[in-house]
């Protein structure tokens, strides 16, 4: 149980970690965006290799039931996810400003012409929720059968 | 297509958040049953925490991108830029820690395992526990009702056992390794003359009446494990000895060792008393047949000298010398005839007739004609006739002369007392349908060592002259023509009582119905 607690722990209070850090503890190390946006990739890879670590876990534990196949559903599909996400960050570095354009308001934002490979692959990475919201049903899914699978085991 | 619009990417963005925010609380919702079903649950606690921060990752990235959407719409992009790395480092940091709760479940899950592998084996020992303590509840409900039912096969087992120990006619006993007998039937202890309560501790060594005997039995035993059909010859209480048969099996020790014996033993007296009186009616057919040739051939020149000497008395006077010879030759000779007769009667080559007849009324002519020299020796005759005696089918003549025969050998047996009491009994026994006659006596009796012989022709007790030993064997010849037996006791025994009198009695059984099993010459 104190491992849980550590977690517990670790997991609430580290969101918060940078709303209680004053600016100026900001600027004891200089980091710029660019540091920002490394470790914002990395952890993109890291949570990838978790995944990845869960969904060869899962499977090497063979653990019954159909909860534990949504859940290596969902590993899948939030790697693609994380994948997405880290070369729509990457590519956002070849996308100059003048790319996009807002001629009447925010909603009419347009990727302007010529459209090149790497314009259309940003296009599609900002559609990554394409992959997130059915990795998320896979997770309900998966949590909901193995609720109604230990529900049926404790009635036998 | 010149350009790209991007509305769809925003929409998407706007209710792809939604939806995240929402599917991630469901699973955290269902994470959280599962944790309370089941607290022990280690992929349980896992599963919540890990729902716990991706609905954190969710809820921020979610709002993030709804925050940027709304300020770029209301054209606040400044405050957008302010917020903007705010969110994104929170995103980052709550990616990292969601990776780090899965990474972390690693080492969680290994300790679940282990504690899982325990508790396993800990419910399959409850398991086994439950099974055996289920048995030994049902063994504790019965083992009552089985005590008692074995305790009742028990009980009969060994009273059936007791009562055929008890009730055994043979003896049978138990003795230890020194040869103490340790338990006795009461067959045994009246076999030895001992009384049944309160008889002294036996031990083989004083049973055996022979030492041999002993000694072959212990070897025996010793040797083979079992004795079987010993004849050996016990010491009775009053120092007579009794001929038995004796079985016995070896008992052994755990380990091994021997620890004593039980055993069987048979009287042989009655039997030993049947195969004396058959192996001397065997001796004696075989001396009547011997007699019957004998007498045939000397009848012949006793009648010629008989005759020849009556012949030379008719040319001589009684008064002269050769007169007087020749009286004494004709008297010896007919003696000799008398003996001969008497053989040809023993060995049943006289003629004989049958016809009913009352022992009774023969009994009754016997002492009539002896009572009168009986009386003289001061000799009492009793009678006790049975009133309703059936008839016999027999030669009249012969058989008082059996009873005149014993009669006589009462009367020599009681004369040199000077005194005695000859008691005439008749009774009939329905069970063998046979007629008994005891002529008793309170004479001098009959020594053991000569009762095997008392029916054996010319054997004598009496002085010279007074008898010719063959009064017996005739009887005993007439009495076996009638299809009877004579029986012999001494000392007599009283009747309803352990006590014996001295003296003898003749017990001459003939069967009511006479089985024509004998050539009867008529």
């Amino acid at each position: 149980m104190n491992s849980f607690r550590k977690i517990t722990t670790l997991a609430l209070f580290l969101p918060l970690a940078p709303l209680l850090t004053p600016d100026q503890a900001w600027a004891l190390q200089s980091h710029g965006a660019t540091e920002s946006i490394y470790v914002h990739q990395l952890a993109h890879l890291f949570y990838s290799a978790a995944l990845g670590y869960l969904f060869w876990d899962v499977g090497r534990n063979a653990f019954p039931g159909k909860g534990w196949r949504y859940l290596q559903i969902f590993c899948v599909l939030m790697i693609l996810w994380n994948l997405v996400a880290f070369s729509g960050h990457w590519l956002g570095f070849h996308i100059a400003d003048s790319d996009i354009i807002h001629p009447s308001g925010y909603f009419s934002s347009q990727i302007t012409g010529p459209l090149s490979v790497i314009k259309l692959i940003y296009f599609s990475a900002t559609l990554d929720h394409l992959l997130s919201v059915p990795a998320l049903v896979f997770l309900f899914l998966s949590l909901r059968c193995l609720y109604r699978s230990s529900d049926e085991a404790e009635k036998k | 297509m010149t350009s790209l619009p991007l509305s769809p990417a925003i929409v998407t963005d706007m209710v792809g958040s939604l939806f995240i925010i929402i599917f991630s609380f469901l699973s955290l919702r269902y994470a959280f049953l599962l944790t309370k079903k089941q607290p022990e649950n280690f992929l349980w606690g896992f599963l919540f925490y890990f729902c716990m921060t991706l609905a954190a990752f969710a809820v921020s990235r979610a709002i993030g991108h709804l925050l940027k959407h709304i300020l770029l719409f209301s054209d606040k992009q400044e405050l957008w830029q302010l917020i903007s790395p705010i969110s994104g480092g929170t995103n980052t940091l709550l990616m990292i820690s969601l990776a780090a709760v899965t990474i972390y479940y690693h080492k969680g899950i290994e300790g679940y395992q282990a504690i899982n592998k325990k508790a396993r084996s800990l419910k399959d020992a409850y398991d086994q526990l439950e099974v055996a303590a289920d048995q030994l509840q049902g063994m504790n409900l019965h083992l009552e009702e089985m005590v008692a039912e074995r305790t009742l096969e028990l009980s009969a087992s060994e009273k059936k056992f007791r009562n055929l120990f008890n009730n055994s006619k043979d003896m049978v006993y138990f003795s230890d390794s020194t040869n103490q007998v340790l338990t006795m039937n009461g067959a045994g202890f009246e076999m030895l003359g001992y009384p049944v309560h309160g008889a002294p501790i036996l031990n083989l060594l004083g049973i055996f009446k022979n030492e041999d005997d002993l000694d072959k039995y212990y070897k025996t035993l010793l040797a083979q494990g079992f004795v079987e059909d010993l004849e050996v010859e016990f010491a009775k209480a009053d120092g007579t000895g009794t001929y038995v048969l004796l079985s016995a099996t070896a008992v052994y020790d755990d380990a091994g060792l021997f620890s004593g014996c039980e055993g069987i033993v048979k009287d042989l007296t009655r039997i030993k008393t049947m195969m004396e009186q058959l192996a001397a009616s065997e001796k004696m057919a075989s001396v009547g047949q011997m007699a019957a040739g004998v007498a045939h051939e000397i009848n012949t020149p006793l009648g010629i000298i008989l005759g020849y000497s009556q012949l030379m008395m008719d040319d001589f006077t009684p008064e002269s010398e050769q007169g007087q010879n020749l009286t004494i030759i004709e008297r010896q000779t007919k003696a000799c005839r008398k003996i001969v007769a008497d053989l040809l009667k023993f060995s049943r080559q006289s003629e004989s007739s049958r016809e009913d007849v009352s022992i009774n009324e023969i009994l009754l002519d016997v002492i009539a004609v002896t009572q009168h020299s009986l009386n003289m020796d001061h000799i009492n005759v009793h009678q006790d006739f049975a009133e309703d005696l059936p008839l016999i089918v027999g030669d009249t003549e012969r058989l008082r002369q059996v009873f005149v025969n014993l009669v006589n050998n009462a009367h020599h047996a009681m004369e040199k007392q000077g005194a005695g009491e000859l008691t005439m009994i008749t009774r009939y026994h329905p069970d063998t349908h046979e007629v008994v006659a005891t002529v008793q006596d309170t004479g001098h009796g009959i020594p053991d060592k000569i009762r095997a012989r008392i029916f054996d022709p010319f054997f004598t007790t009496k002085s010279v002259g007074k008898g010719t030993g063959l009064g017996l064997s005739v009887s005993y010849g007439i009495i076996q023509d009638h299809g009877g037996r004579i029986e012999v006791e001494s000392p007599v025994a009283v009747k309803k009582s352990e006590e014996k009198m001295p003296g003898a009695a003749f017990h001459v059984k003939i069967p009511v119905t006479l089985v024509e099993t004998t050539s009867v010459r008529e």
